[in-house]
This record gives C-alpha cells, structure tokens and sequence, in this order.
C-alpha cells in the first residue's frame, strides 16, 4: 500500500478514534501512535472540539420527567461510596508509551520473548476483545522479517528503532498499513533493534467502520 | 447567567489558582466553563444544576442525531453527566472547554456500554502522555480562541458540508445506513467524511491568527 493511501486511512484511524468506534486492539494502537506524533495529537484535539462544538449547537430534546431529580438522587447515594478512579500513572523512565502499559507483562524479560526466526522475536498480546490479533515483534538490527503477506489487513505502529520495506521507511510513532495479499519484506535498520506493536484483524470480521472498510478493500 | 454567581467564581478563582489564571483569562471563559469550574471546586448544586439544564438536553439531541435511539442517549446522558459532577474537580479550561469536555465524557460512556472494561481515555494535555515533547505553548487564550473558531467555521459551512463533517460522529450502524441509502461503498462515504474534515482543518488555518 502506498505512502497516500496509508495516510488516507491514517486519517479514518483518527476519526474513528475521536468518534470511540474502534476495536480495543486498533483504539490503543491509535493512541499510542498519537502519544508519538505531535501531528497527530493536534487532528484529534481538533476532533474532539469539533464534536463538543456541534454538541452544544443541537437543538436541545427534553429528557424524560424528573431526570435531574434522580440524577442527584443517584449522585447522593453514591458520593460515599466512590470508588478511586483509575487514571493513567505517568513514569518518564519506562520505555513503554503509556496506553500499552496495561497490556504488556515484561518488554525486557527474554521470557515473555518466542522466537519466530533469525534475530525475529514475537509477543502476543491479550486485548481480550475477539479482534484478530495484537503481537509485538522484535527485529535485531539489519535483521529481516521473511517476505509474506498477509491474512487480514494489518495496521503496523514503530514504537522504536526503524525498518523498511517495499512501501517506505518508517520510524519511531509512524505507521504502516498493510492490506490482506500485500507482500512485504520488512529489514530492521542496522543501527538499533527495531520494535513494532502490528495489530491483524484476522479470520475475524470486523464490525466498526474502519473494520469494515477494511474488509471491503480486502474483496 | 447569574452575575453574582460569576463574580463569587472570579474572586474565589484567583485566591487559590496558578499564575495561569488571571482574571483577564477567567474573563475569557464561557459563562459554561466557569460553572464548570465553579462544581468543581464548591460542589455547587445550583451551578450544577444550570450545566445540567444546558447540556443535558442538547447532549441527548446529538447521541440521537448520531444513531442512539431514545433510552441509550437518555443513559450515556445521564451518566455522562454524573462524571461531570464527579470528575468536575479534574475540568482544566486550558485544555478543553466546557462543551468539548463533556463531548469526551459522553464519548467513553459510549464506549462503556460497548465494553465489559471500562478504560479510561488518556489526558492529551499532559506533557508526560508525549513520548516526545510537544509544544506547550498552550493556554486558555489559544483553547479559547481556537474553539471559537471552530463554532465559526461549522456555522459558516454550506449545508451540504456541514452534514458529512456531523456524520463523522455518526455511529456504525448510521455509517452503513448511508451507504446504503447512497448506493456507495462505505469506504467512498469515509473517503467523503474525511476530505469534509480536511477541508474544514484549511478553513481554520485560513483564519489564521486573526478572529
């Protein structure tokens, strides 16, 4: 798939995300990639203002008799009992970006690490929502990941080091999208180890509106 | 909007509140962002109440508009609206405003039903989110106006814009719906929604600095 196009479905990526239709797997892919693209972090500032904006501009609907009544009523019993809300921890000396840290056990421990071929390494991850499937992979330096296509789309996010391949070179928070029957072979640049979170949407059929433009380039 | 209850909120506002928030930027902020404000700090029933009478029944038009049918919008409204009075304390009017904050909360109730976890959505306006440093010349002033813009914008649109750049809102279902009332792919009428959006982005980079 060519540099336009991805960016053209990077796009669709952002809106789905301000929008809140993607599957969890592409939701955390998306952003993580916002937390790495400065650009990207701006399109979905400007998504979520546009939809408080036409938010507020509807024209107002009653809502049912006595809504605010039981609103406060619900908000007084349960004032007391609230629960600690669950906020993302910051901590500047993980390698991780921040909404994959709940999803990934040990980046570091070689355990948690099957290898797949030379200098090739693989970790599933557990989204837990039936969408396909989500790996990390690891490429040592100038390491290649074999020629092969692909079942499913693919939405591919660099998380550190750096690869190309037929369609481009991609870096640090840039994605790569392949669509089912695109051949590639990915090489790891040689002067670092190259991660890559890559979610495939797989024998799954997907349901959410990228999901399903993406099934549709898929025929 | 009551003006006592605004200046109660400006002179308690600039006892306890960084250098961030002079009154000239308070000054800035819509009656709704310093209602807003105002919950948060005083867990203020009436102030409560007046945001609940403003957003409330035009947050439950747009989930309708956007596909919801009539109890699934009165329920992500209502819980939305309770994490407003719950999570009024965390409302930064340098990042967002009223309208788009709460747009955000209806957004993950929405999510919500869809999920058995809920999953919090990051705070974008925290420097320590960024793998890499953004820029942080951010600040009520430019989220004001930047907001204002948009309002602008969206007004001035023709009708026919207008509706795609709302359609991107729209839910799954609503997405194929068009589709198939259109006769076109779903991905021309993606294609469609996002060139709208681009279009929009140009308008507001047109305005440039001025208002």
């Amino acid at each position: 798939m060519n540099k336009q196009n991805t960016l053209t479905l990077l796009e669709s990526l952002l809106i789905d995300y301000a929008n809140g239709t993607l599957p969890l797997a592409l939701e955390v892919l998306v952003e993580t990639h916002i937390s790495m693209n400065p650009a990207s972090a701006k399109s979905i500032r400007m998504l979520l203002q546009i939809g408080g904006a036409l938010m507020e501009n509807s024209d107002p609907v009653s809502l049912s008799e006595g809504s605010f009544e039981r609103l406060m009523a619900e908000i007084d019993k349960t004032d007391n009992s609230e629960e600690e809300a669950h906020l993302f921890v910051s901590n500047d000396n993980n390698l991780l970006p921040l909404p994959l840290r709940d999803y990934i056990q040990d980046v570091d421990s070689p355990r948690s690490w099957k290898r797949i071929g030379i200098g090739l390494f693989e970790q599933a991850l557990d989204f837990g929502d039936n969408f396909g499937s989500a790996k990390l992979y690891r490429i040592a330096p100038g390491s290649s990941v074999p020629s092969h296509s692909h079942d499913g789309n693919e939405v591919t996010l660099v998380l550190s080091g750096g690869f190309t391949d037929e369609y481009g070179t991609y870096g640090p928070g840039d994605i790569s999208i392949q669509e089912t029957g695109a051949v590639h072979k990915p090489v790891a640049d040689d002067d670092g180890e190259c991660i890559v979170l890559a979610v495939n949407e797989g024998p799954i059929v997907l349901t959410g509106p990228v999901g399903r433009l993406l099934n549709m380039l898929r025929k | 909007m009551n003006f006592r209850v605004v200046a109660e909120i400006i002179s308690s506002l600039d006892m306890s509140m960084g250098s961030g928030f002079s009154n000239d930027n308070l000054n800035n902020l819509s009656e709704w962002d310093q209602l807003l404000i105002l919950v948060g700090r005083n867990k203020d029933k009436s102030a409560f109440k007046a945001l609940y009478e403003h957003f409330a029944p035009r947050l439950k038009s747009f989930l309708l508009r956007i596909g919801s049918d009539e109890s699934a919008a009165e329920e992500i409204c209502q819980e939305a609206m309770i994490m407003v009075w719950r999570k009024a304390e965390s409302f930064n009017p340098e990042s967002a405003g009223a309208s788009t904050w709460i747009f955000t909360i209806a957004r993950n109730k929405r999510i919500d039903r869809l999920r058995k976890e809920n999953r919090p959505m990051p705070d974008f306006n925290d420097p320590s989110f960024y793998k890499k440093p953004i820029d942080k010349s951010d600040d009520i002033l430019q989220r004001v106006d930047e907001e204002k813009k948009i309002k602008k914008a969206l007004k001035n649109l023709p009708p026919e814009q207008a509706k795609l750049i709302f359609s991107a809102y729209y839910d799954e279902k609503s997405h194929k719906k068009i589709a198939d009332e259109t006769d076109l792919p779903l991905g021309t009428v993606k294609s469609r929604i996002r060139l709208a959006i681009n279009r929009l982005r140009t308008q507001l980079d047109e305005f440039g600095g001025s208002d």
